[in-house]
């Protein structure tokens, strides 16, 4: 199965990483905390497989777009 | 003596006309995975239901004896159909002659589908591809000069292409590549949808690669760019899924602004409570929730109708039934900046809620919306001036209008929840909680002076926030009847489905004051 890359939906500010990379998830799973407008906004697995990076760290600022993180299998 | 030499004649022209560019062009156009544009009108209308004008219009030559020798079709192709046993106006691009392009385009044929919607008051179906009959360079050589944009003889098209908007419902469909002319067509809708192989631009990449912008067409125009801008509402891996899903759009609508809305029998039990409702909201209100399945839990089942999911996506917006009555919904979705308006929200709920006032249909807001948008991209993008047009535009509706308040309420934007001056039913949910602007940098704003002078000034600010906080119950809001009503949520339903057929009463078919504007 081909990498799939997870994008941020929003400008935001990274809160929390939740996952490590060799960490297997399941579709739904939360991969990163993102935080806008005070709100928390989750940032979830799009299918099973095994986080193969992140991309982005703690309090860093994200925009819209951006890619945060690849699954593999 | 009969005219049956003369019906034959017709009949070969009629037959010449259905091979359409030709068996090669044919072929090209299937083997990019695109249908022909008759195939696509069948595809769209009810079986058998398509009656064709001006099938025989096209280019023809003649041998030395005046005996027809080829005829190629002008590629428009357009007629009166039915959807769902409904009158409709159907106008075709056909790709396989020439492109689509002017060259081979008769202008008056796209003009009198467009006229025909508006005088018969039905609604038009746009099937679009290629330049949608606009200019090419090469008509300059074919006509021997250049074209004036909206020259003499030329600007009554672009009149209908606007105006019927404030008509009839015009659904649009993008379907391969779609430019100038026909990027005008299509966004010039109320609904449009394109397929995910097809992409859409002002100008394509040959021309775009002269500004120093070497892109294909998908990076320039392709599905994610078009419904994140907002120029197309929806896009789908099919073309007969673009075909189900302007038939459904169409299913809510009156066939123009001088009928209602029809109504459905609904199987639905307008008294059905739904228990989930009362643990949807989270309490920690930093948490956000997925509103989707609430409008589904609220609407006739099955019957919500999202449009433009991808753009301003802070509200969602689309079509729904409640106690079959066809009924606008607008929701926020805490997912996108905690459901605040951003500009593009703003631009998203000025066309939906003129889409409603236009077409008839009761408004019902579930609003989570703790104000405009902040900071400094949100200036930038000039939020409040898009924030109070759509104020403005929720306030000049005179549709019935009923909002439910599901938790925030703050601000500018938040005080846009109805229509200012005159009555709308209200309902606050149990997890209600407003205000003028939020505790979070309100109190650092409003109680500088106490603050500043505290010995220990975070001590002082978590004291007026705890102080604060125990007045902000929504119940000391309702004692004050500030708010009229806080709802038991599972009792949304059936107050909906009340404020729908209480609507039966206040709507009245006729064009709106205030024309539609793309």
């Amino acid at each position: 199965m081909a990498d799939t890359s997870v994008f941020s939906e929003l400008n935001a500010v990274v809160l929390k990483i939740e996952v490590a990379t060799g960490d297997r998830v399941q579709d739904g799973d939360i991969l990163i905390m993102l935080e806008a407008m005070k709100m928390e906004i989750p940032v979830t697995a799009p299918r099973d497989g095994t986080v193969a990076a992140i991309l982005v760290q703690e309090k860093q600022k994200v925009e819209e777009g951006q890619k945060l993180a690849i699954l593999g299998e | 003596m009969n005219w049956r030499a003369e019906l034959e004649e017709l009949r070969l022209r009629e037959r010449l006309a259905h091979e359409m560019g030709g068996a090669d062009k044919v072929k090209r156009q299937h083997d990019g995975g695109r249908l022909t544009v008759r195939e696509r009108i069948d595809g769209l209308v009810d079986g058998g239901s398509f009656h064709e004008t001006g099938a025989v219009a096209g280019s023809a030559t003649y041998d030395q004896h005046n005996e027809l020798e080829s005829f190629t079709a002008s590629n428009c192709v357009f007629g009166r159909a039915c959807i769902d046993g409904r009158p409709v106006v159907v106008v075709g691009d056909d790709f396989t002659v020439r492109g689509g392009s002017a060259d081979a385009a008769i202008h008056e044929k796209p003009l009198m589908a467009e006229r025909m919607a508006a005088e018969f008051r039905l609604p038009i179906v746009r099937i679009i591809e290629g330049s949608g009959g606009g200019g090419s360079v090469k008509t300059i050589e074919t006509k021997g000069r250049a074209n004036l944009p909206g020259g003499v003889g030329t600007s009554l098209g672009f009149h209908y292409t606007t105006a019927n908007m404030a008509v009839v419902p015009v659904v649009a469909l993008g379907l391969g590549s779609v430019a100038g002319l026909g990027a005008a067509r299509l966004a010039a809708s109320h609904y449009s949808v394109m397929t995910k192989s097809s992409a859409m631009f002002v100008a394509g990449p040959p021309v775009v690669a002269r500004v120093g912008q070497n892109l294909s067409k998908q990076e320039l125009g392709g599905w994610e760019i078009q419904t994140r801008s907002g120029a197309v509402d929806h896009a789908v891996d099919t073309e007969e899924e673009t075909f189900a899903c302007a038939r459904r759009f169409l299913s809510y609508l009156p066939s123009s602004v001088h009928e209602l809305p029809p109504k459905l029998d609904s199987d639905d039990d307008p008294e059905r409570r739904d228990e989930s409702l009362m643990q949807v909201i989270p309490k920690d209100r930093r948490k956000v929730y997925k509103v989707r399945p609430i409008i589904e839990a609220l609407v006739d089942r099955g019957s919500f109708f999202e449009m433009g999911a991808m753009f301003g996506r802070s509200i969602v917006t689309g079509l729904a039934r409640l106690d079959g009555r066809a009924v606008a919904v607008m929701a926020s979705d805490p997912y996108f900046y905690g459901g605040s308006w951003t500009a593009a929200a703003c631009q998203k709920i000025v066309r939906f809620v003129d889409l409603a006032e236009t077409f008839h249909l009761p408004v019902v807001y579930l609003m989570d919306c703790p104000g405009f948008l902040i900071g400094l991209e949100a200036e930038r993008a000039a939020t409040i001036r898009h924030g109070v047009r759509a104020m403005a535009a929720i306030n000049q509706t005179t549709v019935p209008w009923c909002t439910i308040i599901i938790r925030n309420c703050f601000g500018v934007a938040g005080a846009a929840h109805q229509p200012a001056g005159r009555l709308a039913l209200r309902y606050a949910w149990l997890s209600g909680y407003w205000g003028s602007l939020p505790l979070e940098g309100g109190i650092e704003a409003a109680y500088r002076a106490e603050i500043d002078a505290a010995a220990d000034p975070a001590a002082k600010l978590s004291e007026i926030e705890q102080r604060l906080n125990k007045l902000r119950s929504p119940f000391r809001s309702a004692e004050a009847f500030w708010v009229e009503e806080i709802i038991d949520p599972r009792e949304s339903r059936p107050l909906l489905c009340e404020f729908a057929r209480l609507s039966d009463k206040l709507v009245g078919p006729g064009p709106c004051a205030l024309s539609m504007r793309p």
